[in-house]
């Protein structure tokens, strides 16, 4: 039944905040003669302030002796809380006696900061004592990514690297040191397997049986779903580890290589090793961190009027995608003019059209440059000796060119190429393992992939 | 009168009519101070109402040059999609979700928790579990089930990640498809190529941005509204194509007629058109005046790249084609070399997946089994030679029916089917993706044992529009369309991208 009248805090609260804090400007206005006329009002104002600190105070007590709260942050709260509503009734009381300005600016001052104190204490209780400050973090505690990076996984401490860092960001504000919901604490190994006030929180080793598996997996609607629904949700990754971690025993002490690692469980594991714990969530992969500025709008438009599709490869960003499908038959000088946008020109596609290997050379210095097409172009082994620079190509695109193994060799500082195409050109099968030693972790494709003549594609099944 | 004379007369009167019918509206608006202001309110009313317009994804629409190349919000990892649909949905137990719990089942009555309370489209009474029509084995690193119906494609899982658990809330074949290809499944929403090529625009001005190809005979069931616009500007809609004789009907000049004489007359027509914009402003007449300057370069342009004929001989073995017909592989062919021009997106339709087992060619021993073989090598070629030519990185792929099929046998008005058939079923089936950054070599999703209904990965039409569109680099939720007073999206209120098959 106390318990019942507690839950009313969160709502009473506001009362005393609102109605002192007015009381208080009021009372510091009125020194000011143009305000005068508010003195009758102050008295009432403090009484009906004053009876809400009192009834707040008591709620508030009977709310913290509920059981989900314990710890340092709710005694402040409730001695500052207590202080509040003594100095509002001695407010009160004294008002009408005292005509010292100055001794009741200081009162009504000192009140301002107690109800302020009180009220960020009381803020913090329910939303997580770094909920006010968390927008100005950079790493933004709201659904970023729960786990940090693990470079050495399978070193790495399953616990202390990834559990709990996973418990910590999603957990730890309700059922951590300053609130146990439930009576539930998770922050460390003793509180985590005594449990919380529904019984055990985990079954070592069957991970569908343990509790904090189930209410995460219960619908989003349910009232016992985990995290509550207007929290940051887990997401499928990190579930997956966590029940990886219950059904193999939930060691606080293993590391990652002494746990049996399924297919199941790697790709999850191979995601925390690279921190895209939120693999394929929204972002501007592909493009340099650094943002340009914009490039030149006439050379923009010269390039259009010369048939060139030239767009920027996001909304957001100045980096540049060209494309020369429609300017195949272009002049000498078009290409010329990419060396005034050669730091935005991020992917370039000159498939099929007139490129050489002279005209080539107006994209040396496109520093940035990741995507590259010459498909079907007239260029040799000379022409690539243009791209020796161009460190931040990925995939770079020569079917159908007349380029060689000589020519390749030429870009061994290509560190970043991810895809080499090299079908119909003239590099052979016998250079793919001088290429793969120059460039080791490029994939090479020479295409020339054969679909051999089954039985089946020849003949249909005919009815008996 | 005389005959001529009667029809100059009538002629005259249409003319007069036509006119009067522009002129009506126009001239309100025009001469009609308050029919002004209203509208005027009107637009600052919409103005100042939407609080959210900065949120949401800006798209410059251009009347005049509809189909330029535009942005995406964010960078998209694919450039283009390729969609070959399976219209009339193949069996996903004869393909890729092998069952052996059911195979044990085979002959026996359905267990009547599987039809209590379940509505099929033809099933009716106690059907029989109906085992795999099929031999099944694990291929490649990634250890996927591919049936022995595709032998060749099931060499080139490890590029592929699958849906097994794709679920629909339509059980007959128009509604289904208009629901997978449009978010709704009823008639008037733009389609997903349209919403694509109005957000992106066309890599390739001489081209179309959006191309449709058919085979098997038949339409989809859902009919041209699959690739419409709806309510996007009909630029956008799909543009059907042929593989055989002229790619785009009636491009040709017709006898008599020169280049030269057509130039002159498209331009006599625009002089025309731009007459009529000066003085009506209607950004749809500019529309009009670029869809006719680009069907005059479409001319010459695509009967040269549809032409599959100039490809070499080995390709057209590699995919299977047959010149001349009018076929899948040719589609498939095609559909590739659209993608090297520049085409935003291609839309196949294969008709005749509807294995009832009501007649030979609709059953999962003869008919779907002739289907499988149709499309096994070119779909196993089209892989290849996109990513021989460095395209599968920003091509995304897309292989599906509009539903799957039951674990029992049809039994059409109670009566068993006289060949081995399923019913439509909406609770599971599979659709694969590839390229354009996806997962390869990946799984999503799963099954019961009878591969009755989905348990876990569950998607549906709508989180895989999210994920195309979240591919080519747009937020779903953001990429909206203002018609009849709200903003609409192609995923509507739905959708959820799905990230695990993300690369």
């Amino acid at each position: 039944m106390l318990e019942f009248f507690g839950r009313f805090h969160p709502v009473f609260v506001h009362l005393p905040i609102g109605i002192l804090l007015l009381a208080c400007i009021c009372i510091l206005l009125t020194f000011k003669a143009k305000f005068a006329g508010l003195k009758p009002a102050i008295p009432l104002m403090l009484l009906f302030g004053t009876l809400s600190a009192i009834i707040s105070c008591f709620t508030g007590y009977f709310l913290a002796h509920s059981g989900d709260y314990e710890g340092g942050l709710v005694s402040n709260h409730q001695w500052m809380g207590i202080n509040v509503a003594i100095l509002s009734v001695v407010l009160c009381i004294i008002y009408k006696k005292v005509k010292s300005k100055i001794a009741l600016g200081i009162m009504a001052t000192i009140l301002v900061v107690l109800i302020s104190i009180t009220g960020h204490l009381g803020g913090s209780l329910t939303h997580g004592s770094d909920y006010l400050t968390a927008p100005l973090k950079s790493d933004g505690a709201k659904g970023g990514a729960a786990i940090p990076a693990i470079p050495n996984l399978q070193e790495a401490f399953v616990y202390q690297n990834a559990i709990q860092p996973l418990l910590k960001s999603r957990c730890y504000s309700c059922h951590g040191s300053e609130k146990q919901k439930g009576k539930l604490r998770l922050d460390q190994e003793a509180y985590i397997l005594k449990g919380g006030e529904n019984g055990h929180t985990l079954i070592k080793g069957k991970a569908d049986e343990s509790e904090l598996i189930k209410r995460i997996l219960l619908p989003l609607n349910d009232e016992d779903h985990m995290a509550p629904k207007e929290k940051p949700q887990l997401s499928t990754n990190e579930i997956a580890l966590l029940k990886w971690w219950i059904d193999n025993g939930a060691d606080f002490k293993k590391k990652f290589k002494d746990l049996p690692q399924t297919a199941k469980i790697k790709p999850v594991l191979a995601s925390l090793e690279n921190g895209e714990n939120n693999a394929g969530e929204i972002k501007n992969s592909g493009i340099p961190a650094e943002e340009v500025s914009a490039a030149d709008d006439k050379t923009l438009k010269k390039l259009a009027d010369a048939s060139v599709i030239i767009v920027p490869v996001a909304q957001n960003t100045n980096y540049l995608s060209a494309n020369f499908v429609n300017a195949q038959s272009m002049s000498k000088d078009v290409l010329n003019l990419i060396k005034s946008i050669e730091k935005q020109l991020l992917w370039l596609k000159l498939e099929n059209s007139k490129v050489n290997d002279q005209t080539l050379t107006a994209i040396k210095g496109c520093k940035n440059l990741s995507r590259l097409s010459l498909n079907n172009t007239a260029i040799t082994d000379t022409g690539l000796a243009q791209l020796k620079e161009l460190d931040q190509l990925q995939s770079l695109s020569l079917v159908g060119t007349k380029v060689t193994l000589k020519g390749i060799n030429q870009l061994k500082k290509l560190k970043n190429l991810k895809f080499l195409y090299l079908y119909q050109t003239n590099v052979t099968k016998n250079d793919l393992a001088a290429i793969k030693k120059l460039l080791p972790k490029t994939s090479l494709d020479t295409g020339n992939y054969k679909v051999p003549v089954l039985v089946q594609d020849t003949t249909v099944v005919k009815a008996p | 009168m005389t005959r001529d004379e009667l029809n100059a007369h009538r002629l005259i009167k249409e003319a007069h009519e036509a006119n009067a019918r522009l002129h009506s509206r126009r001239h309100f608006l025009k001469e009609s101070a308050m029919g002004l202001g209203a509208l005027a309110m009107g637009s600052l009313l919409g103005s100042c109402g939407d609080l959210f317009a900065d949120k949401q994804t800006k798209i410059a629409y251009d009347p005049a040059h509809p189909l330029l190349p535009k942005s995406p919000p964010l960078v998209g990892k694919a450039k283009s999609v390729i969609y070959l649909h399976m219209a009339g949905a193949p069996s996903q137990l004869e393909l890729f979700d092998f069952k052996p719990e059911l195979m044990k089942m085979d002959g026996q009555d359905c267990p009547p928790s599987l039809l209590a309370g379940k509505k099929f489209a033809f099933i009716t009474g106690v059907p029989k579990m109906l085992g795999p029509q099929a031999t099944f084995a694990k291929h490649g690193q990634s250890g996927a089930l591919v049936s022995d119906n595709l032998p060749h494609f099931s060499t080139l899982v490890d590029e592929v990640t699958f849906l097994k658990a794709v679920k629909t809330d339509q059980f007959n074949h128009a509604p289904a498809q208009l629901l997978v290809h449009t978010g709704s499944p009823r008639l008037g929403r733009p389609s997903m190529g349209s919403w694509v090529t109005y957000g992106l625009g066309s890599e390739n001005q001489n081209l179309p941005g959006y191309v449709v190809l058919t085979s098997g005979g038949s339409f989809p069931d859902a009919g041209k509204s699959v690739w419409g616009s709806g309510f996007l500007p009909s630029v956008y809609q799909g543009v059907q194509c042929r593989s055989e004789g002229d790619p785009v009907l009636f491009i040709k000049d017709p006898d008599g007629m020169n280049r030269d004489l057509r130039k002159a007359s498209i331009e006599a027509i625009n002089k025309a058109n731009e007459q009529q914009y000066q003085e009506y402003n209607d950004p749809e007449i500019l529309s009009r005046i670029a869809q006719y300057e680009m069907a005059y370069r479409m001319q010459i342009s695509a009967p040269e790249v549809m032409n599959i004929n100039d490809e070499p001989a080995y390709i057209h073995e590699m995919y299977g084609t047959q010149p001349g017909k009018a076929c899948f592989a040719n589609n498939v062919l095609l559909a590739r070399k659209l993608v090297e021009k520049g085409v935003r997106y291609i839309q196949l339709f294969d008709w005749g997946w509807d294995a009832h087992g009501d007649s030979p060619n609709n059953s999962l021993n003869i008919g779907l089994k002739n289907k499988c073989r149709s499309i096994d090598r070119p779909i196993t070629a089209l892989l290849l030679d996109l990513k021989q030519r460095g395209l599968l990185e920003e091509t995304l792929v897309v292989w599906g029916g509009e539903f799957g099929r039951t674990p029992m046998m049809e039994n059409r008005n109670g009566i068993q089917n006289p060949f081995k058939g399923r019913d439509h079923h909406t609770e599971a089936f599979t659709i694969w993706m590839a390229g354009g950054g996806v997962k390869k070599g990946f799984t999503y999703g799963e099954t019961d044992e009878i591969g009755y209904s989905a348990i876990s990965g569950k998607v549906d039409a709508f989180d895989i529009q999210a994920t195309i569109l979240n591919q080519l680099g747009f937020d779903h939720e953001q990429f909206t369309y203002p018609f009849q007073g709200r903003p609409f999206r192609l995923t509507d209120v739905a959708g959820k991208v799905i990230r695990e098959v993300v690369a």
